[in-house]
């Protein structure tokens, strides 16, 4: 730790870091754009220019000059420098709040918006917007320029990516994201000076004409400004409606900390964390997008061969089922929560000591067969897509050894307990559809959905052809744990209120349970 | 003590047993008044919801959509006006400019639907204010009876100007 003073106040930083950081751990916000934790500093956006100085050193004695109060004399150098690309030295002198250095940020906000639209009424970006922040905290209120703004068309860069050329303020952010975060080098900019653009410049032939990547998402989220956009959430809504709530992502084992954005009870996207110094920067789209998949399609009546009747009517005869049958097998469970999976457990060794022969497995995709658990598919996001696969693998919910065993041992048993396997969010996007799902193709070959038993919070193909589906709460419906690839538990907050009466898949398997045991007497 | 018979007392005449004196008078005001608007054109009242009696400027009554100079829709979609309605009364569905649309729209961003519930807006005229566009204004005065709760919901087609003009400004 060195010691600094800033705008007079002498405090203590980091002496690693650069004066941003360093500044913000103090509690001193200095203004930037450009400048990003996690990415190279490139200095280009010249909003986080501050005064640095030092005190006038005789140059004979080596001694600290002093003023007839005893306060050092401190010379200033004449240049702004931008505190991103500085390093903290000890006994420097910065001015943020300077006049001179409101004046500079003034001065660099105008030249800023010289070129943007400022547009905001119509920019999806407004309300959480740094240009718009910085404008109002420290942009002056009128523009000298009286030229006509540059204009370009809107051009779609991305599958789910659009860049407004107009807004660009050049920071630079994006390019740097694709290149040393997802190490793909196809963002550029393109033309010089005034015309400057970023563009997507494919790499080589096997890459298609738009930007394909499972972070376009983070590119619009690391834009400080409204150029890049992500087109499924276009116009939907506005910034300041969401209801925010810190807590995780359900889409893989890495269980990346989110901000939760409600509205209306339904799921509109996944942000970033609050402290992302402490968790995650950056989230993948999968996670990011797939939340819509919560308010839609849900199941929420209990199916009976395909027809929907009262809990009353259904559960007796599928805990008849259950009790007349002598070889069960549960399939799945891994996105399901810690506390349902022990519950669960606890259920099938009731089940195993009542002379039933209960194999469980959570194996359903190839991924998973092959035991790529803590595998990861890119820089963040996990090969297998469930958030709670770690618990099952040590639970030891793994039954049958191989696949092989596991589908005969399927097309034996006489009733199969499916635990969300054929539900949208988890485990599979919704455009690749539940059909193509490599469980949906077995079930199908054997034709093994007369003795199955879905559990399940979405409707789907696989609903309507079981013998019976049983609705349950989702993932953002409750409070729960999940064990992280690593083992590190981390918890999920309730952010979406259920639908009345829902029970999760634990309770449900538990009324079945109690039920057949009624049934006995 | 002598007996007062107050009802024979006051006893009405025969002219005033047939209301003479009363129904004269009466049919004096009705003929002065049969005078005054019938031959000297001097009514008060007007016919009423055919014509309607001129409005103050500031008043603050039907919502009306306004266009810019160039006919093409003053409002954006921004929502502003929606979220600051104290009522809920407004409800707009945002999208993206179609192609063959796009002459009338100065942005990319138009209201698909822009309904107004009559029986919900207080007229407090907030959207106006919220409008950064001006493109809502409380000057379409007063609104009428219905006979169906759908018939107070007032649609784009209802509220849009016909022709564009300047920027109203802030009201007198």
């Amino acid at each position: 730790m060195v010691k600094i003073t800033v705008d007079g106040t002498e405090v203590l930083v980091n002496e690693k870091k650069n004066l941003i950081d360093a500044l913000k751990d103090v509690g001193v916000s200095v203004p930037h754009f450009c400048y990003h934790p996690k990415l190279e500093v490139v200095g280009m956006c010249r909003l986080c220019m501050v005064e640095i100085g030092s005190a006038k050193v005789d140059p004979a004695t080596k001694q600290i000059v002093k003023d007839q109060t005893g306060k050092p004399i401190v010379i200033f150098n004449p240049k702004m420098q931008a505190a991103c690309n500085t390093p903290v030295t000890e006994g420097m002198y910065v001015n943020v709040n300077s006049e001179k250095a409101k004046a500079a940020r003034a001065g660099v906000m105008e030249f800023q918006l010289i070129n943007h639209p400022l547009d905001c009424p119509v920019c999806d970006k407004a309300g959480e917007c740094a240009l718009q922040d910085y404008s109002f905290s420290v942009g002056d209120s009128g523009s000298r320029f009286r030229e006509h703004k540059r204009n370009h068309p809107v051009e779609k860069i991305g599958t789910n990516l659009r860049i407004v050329h107009n807004r660009c303020i050049l920071c630079y952010r994006c390019v740097r994201f694709e290149r040393d975060i997802v190490g793909r080098d196809d963002l550029e900019l393109q033309e010089r000076g005034n015309e400057t653009v970023i563009g997507y410049t494919p790499l080589n032939a096997s890459s298609g004409p738009l930007l394909d990547t499972n972070y376009q998402g983070a590119l619009a989220d690391l834009c400080p400004v409204g150029a890049l956009l992500n087109e499924n959430t276009l116009f939907q809504s506005r910034v300041w409606w969401y209801d925010a709530k810190q807590s995780i992502c359900h889409g893989c084992s890495e269980l990346c900390h989110v901000t939760t954005n409600v509205k209306d009870n339904e799921l509109y996207r996944y942000m970033p964390p609050k402290n992302p110094e402490e968790t995650n920067y950056f989230i993948c789209d999968a996670g990011r997008f797939s939340v819509h998949e919560f308010s839609r399609n849900r199941l929420h009546a209990y199916l009976l061969k395909g027809h929907p009747g009262k809990s009353v009517d259904i559960l007796p005869q599928v805990a008849e089922n259950l009790l007349n049958a002598s070889k069960v097998a549960i399939v799945g469970g891994s996105t399901l929560s810690n506390e349902e999976v022990d519950a669960i457990q606890l259920l099938v060794n009731e089940w195993r000591n009542s002379s039933k022969d209960v194999a469980w497995e959570f194996r359903t995709e190839t991924p998973m067969w092959e035991n790529r658990f803590a595998e990861k598919a890119d820089f963040l996001m996990m090969v297998d897509r469930r958030p709670n696969s770690k618990k099952l693998l040590d639970s030891k919910a793994v039954s049958i050894g191989e696949r092989k065993g596991w589908e005969e041992y399927l097309s034996q048993v006489d009733l199969i307990i499916v635990l969300n396997e054929f539900s949208a969010p988890y485990a599979f996007d919704a455009t690749r559809g539940i059909e193509n799902s490599e469980l949906y193709k077995l079930f199908e070959q054997k034709d093994l959905w007369k003795k199955t038993i879905l559990v399940s919070t979405h409707e789907s193909a696989a609903t309507k052809k079981a013998l019976a589906s049983l609705p349950v709460k989702a993932f953002p419906e409750m409070e729960a744990t999940y064990t992280r690839h690593d083992g590190q538990i981390r918890k999920s907050i309730p952010v979406l209120k259920p639908v009345k009466g829902l029970k999760t898949a634990s309770e449900v398997l538990a009324s079945l349970s109690g039920k057949a045991e009624l049934a006995r007497r | 003590m002598a007996i007062v018979k107050v009802h024979e007392k006051y006893k009405w005449k025969f002219l005033e047993k047939n209301y003479f004196y009363s129904i004269g008078a009466g049919m004096l005001v009705t003929l002065g008044a049969f005078f005054k608007t019938g031959i000297l054109n001097k009514a008060v009242t007007i016919r009423y919801p055919e014509e309607t009696r001129p409005v103050s400027n500031r008043l603050r009554g039907l919502h009306t959509l306004k266009r810019d100079e160039e006919d093409r829709e003053r409002c954006t979609a921004c929502f502003c006006c929606q979220w600051s309605c104290p009522a809920d009364a407004i409800h707009i569905e945002a999208a993206e400019v179609p192609p063959e649309r796009a002459h009338l729209h100065p942005e990319d961003k138009y209201a698909k639907v822009f309904q107004v519930d009559l029986l919900r807006c207080i007229y407090c005229g907030l959207c106006e204010e919220a409008c950064p566009k001006g493109a809502i204004y409380l000057d379409g005065g007063i609104p009428m009876p219905a006979d169906h709760r759908d018939k107070f919901i007032r649609n784009k087609e209802d509220m849009l100007e016909e022709k564009g003009g300047p920027l109203i400004g802030e009201r007198i």
